[in-house]
């Protein structure tokens, strides 16, 4: 039993973060319609600067408790990246999509390279940030109390998503804009201030996944790539462009995993792409998507 | 007392004289009807003054200010605000959120875009008292979408004129729809821009609606003005009798 609700916890936990970038994936296709190949960059960098500050937080005394806060402003400073990225890409909205595939295939390469040159080859840790929390005892088993953390934020920022998107009214000029940005603009609305705001929220979201993974594995150079992978699939089954098609996109692609690494660990990726296949051939436009 | 002015205004497409050095004053308060053939430069003139396009040459002056070069948006904080031939609604959206986007969109307060849209108890009064003059309060809860035509064409025109505009241009705001819904729709228009002392500009083609409700009559041919005049001007000018059946112009 204690094992049943350890797996469902790891399961939360890596939807949690799975949720965090594909939903910002989703978030700029659906305003912008653009796929972003550079968003799991967006994730590493997150993960390299939380890593980065915790070290450099640690080295001049900060007690550990208080990097918690390092965390949001890892993800704040991807936001900002996006803020100086967005109106570069702009032009490339109304192009055909393998232009805009290309040009952010650059990006995803450009960002792996500056990562490289900033930090290095070598891995970054935020060990500190996990270890200030305890361990948890569930029946005769450990768990960390830091993933419970991890899975809390991931239910915190799909309520705050949603309620950005459908209840105020900065969501309604980008469902408006997501719908039709000649009209939206044809209104007077500020349409490159609504596409630069939902790309910062994106690379914020990305930013907040690798901040708030970092701590219990150390940022790699490549982990973008893996990241992008699985937010691919995610929003596959989900459907792109749809918030609620990223929630469950990101469940059944954790609880499959982590039955997988258990019972079917040499075909557990398989397994993942097998359900994207099938839903790609049944649905599409994924569970939740529409066009 | 002049709204709004052109002068000289033109623009071309290949060979084509979308606009040919036109002249055109829209006076504050009247309703105004443009009317010609297909391809007469009636929807490019409206698409010049409310900055959907950019003239060769000319200047448009709106309340003696030239506006000729400003964006869409500067135009609408001006006061010239538009609706479209084929009607674009946000059918994503409810039919209140549709009039609470042009609301947003004209306030353009950065500062406040993160509120709560529901909770602004001025928008929402606001929007309302819009969808009540239009006849539409009743549906503020349904997706655009899943209104019927006559609704969306309402609609289109609601937004518009939800964007508060000093000068309104409507773009055949009765095509497609029935003849019963055609009387209704001008009706709830017309007595909605009158009450509001707004100045309207309708782009029409049918001559009943033209003569019924309009202050004045502006008929352009082959990106020229034609003939100018009120509803009985232009019912007994004969040139404008042999466009609209097709005949040649008398010299």
């Amino acid at each position: 039993m204690s094992i049943l609700i350890i797996q469902i916890l790891n399961s939360l936990f890596y939807a949690s973060v799975l949720f965090l970038i594909a939903a910002g994936l989703s978030l700029i296709f659906g305003v912008m319609r653009i796929v972003n190949m550079a968003h799991g960059s967006f994730y590493a960098v997150g993960a390299f600067v939380t890593a980065w500050l915790v070290g450099r937080a640690i080295a001049l005394g900060v007690p550990a408790g208080w990097t918690f806060l390092l965390i949001p402003v890892g993800a704040a400073v991807v936001a900002l990246l996006g803020i100086v990225i967005e109106p570069l890409l702009r032009p490339f909205y109304r192009r055909a999509e393998e232009y805009q595939l290309l040009v952010t295939f650059g990006l995803l390469l450009i960002l792996e390279d500056v990562m490289h040159l900033l930090w290095g080859g070598l891995p970054l840790s935020a060990d500190p940030v996990m270890d200030a929390l305890p361990i948890m005892r569930i029946g005769g088993l450990v768990y960390p109390a830091y993933n419970l953390v991890v899975i809390g934020v991931g239910v915190v920022a799909a309520l705050l998503l949603w309620a950005v998107i459908y209840r105020t009214k900065f969501g309604v000029m980008l469902r408006a804009t997501s719908q039709d940005r000649r009209m939206a603009s044809a209104l007077g609305l500020n349409v490159g201030l609504v596409y630069v705001s939902a790309f910062a929220i994106g690379c914020f979201m990305a930013g907040l996944g690798g901040a708030i993974i970092v701590p219990t594995q150390t940022a790699v150079l490549g982990m973008g790539i893996d990241a992008l992978i699985l937010a691919f699939v995610v929003v596959v089954i989900g459907g792109l462009g749809s918030l609620q098609g990223a929630l469950v996109g990101a469940l059944i692609v954790s609880f499959v995993r982590t039955a997988g690494i258990q019972f079917f660990p040499e075909i557990e990726l398989a397994v993942l792409y097998l359900i994207a296949a099938v839903v790609l051939l049944v649905k599409p436009t994924g569970l939740f998507g529409t066009a | 007392m002049i709204l709004l002015q052109t002068i000289d205004l033109s623009k071309q497409f290949g060979d084509v004289h979308a606009c040919d050095r036109v002249n055109f004053t829209v006076n504050k308060g009247e309703f105004l009807s443009l009317v010609g053939s297909n391809g007469a430069g009636k929807t490019s003139l409206v698409n010049l003054i409310s900055g959907h396009l950019a003239p060769d040459s000319g200047r448009i002056l709106f309340e003696g200010t030239d506006v000729t070069f400003a964006r869409i948006h500067e135009r609408i904080r001006a006061g010239i605000a538009r609706s479209f031939q084929i009607v674009n609604l946000f059918d994503v959206l409810t039919v209140f959120d549709n009039v609470a986007l042009s609301i947003f969109s004209r306030e353009r307060k950065i500062v406040k875009i993160a509120a709560l849209a529901d909770l602004d108890r001025d928008v929402r009064r606001e929007a309302l008292d819009v969808l009540s003059q239009f006849g539409l309060a009743a549906k503020s809860a349904v997706p655009a979408g899943g209104l019927a035509q006559g609704e969306r064409k309402l609609l289109d025109v609601a937004l518009a004129y939800a964007l508060r505009p000093k000068l309104l241009f409507l773009d055949e705001p009765t095509s497609g729809v029935s003849t019963r819904e055609k009387t209704q729709i001008m009706d709830t228009v017309s007595s909605v821009v009158r009450a509001g002392a707004v100045t309207a500009v309708i782009i029409e083609h049918d001559m009943d609606v033209v003569f019924r409700y309009s202050d004045r009559i502006v008929m352009m041919h082959e990106g020229k003005f034609l003939a100018d005049g009120t509803p009985q001007e232009i019912r007994a000018n004969k040139n404008v009798a042999n466009i609209l059946l097709g005949a040649p112009l008398s010299a």
